[in-house]
């Protein structure tokens, strides 16, 4: 099993519950694939330091998980098909810091 | 009398003048890393207000003789910024 960090920004005029829809949906695939899921974070909106396909804003959202490497192909194959999203990441790490948040939580 | 006070006044005043190849330096040129050793701030991609200091006003990645950050943290530091420009944070 190896440790992994997941973002991805979702469009601006995506309703709250449908984000939230949004992240359980990529949770379950992580799930049904082999994976453990450690904790989710919400960064909210924030504005983006350069347009990214005619976007100025985005809603960010950070997964911290442990897996095999077929469930990140599982869960970027089901990313690259959503209008929805703007932006992923993944990256392997060696240790997973649970504790620190850089990004605190803002109003909506 | 004048001839020694001159001659005093040359030793003392100047320093750069004495140096030569097998001498050290009176003036530190070297300075240490400020991001290796003991309890040294995290690089990494989400810590952004450290890595602002890194890159320049138009955003480019400023060069290690300038920051005098060592060779092995300069390179997370450079991967690290990559990966805050793709997220869009810097």
């Amino acid at each position: 099993m190896n440790c992994y960090e997941h973002t991805f920004i979702t469009k601006q005029d995506v309703s709250e519950s449908k984000a939230k829809n949004l992240v359980s949906k990529y949770e379950n695939i992580i799930k049904t694939n082999s994976g453990k899921i450690l904790k989710t974070e919400e960064w909210g909106l924030r504005n983006l330091a350069h347009h990214i396909k005619h976007n100025k804003k985005g809603f960010y959202f950070h997964i911290k998980f442990e897996g095999v490497g077929k469930t990140i192909e599982e869960l970027e194959k089901a990313e690259n098909i959503d209008e929805t999203l703007i932006r992923y990441l993944t990256v392997k790490v060696r240790k997973h810091d649970l504790k620190t948040n850089y990004f605190e939580k803002k109003d909506f | 009398m004048k001839k020694n006070k001159r001659f005093k006044k040359k030793k003392i005043g100047s320093r750069y003048s004495k140096l030569s190849l097998f001498q050290k330096p009176e003036v530190k040129f070297f300075k240490p890393c400020p991001l290796s050793g003991k309890d040294a701030p995290v690089v990494d991609y989400k810590n952004i207000k450290l890595l602002k200091k890194y890159i320049s006003e138009t955003g480019r990645i400023l060069p290690s003789r300038v920051t005098s950050v060592s060779s092995k943290k300069q390179k997370e530091v450079s991967i690290s910024i990559k990966r805050a420009r793709l997220l869009a944070l810097i």
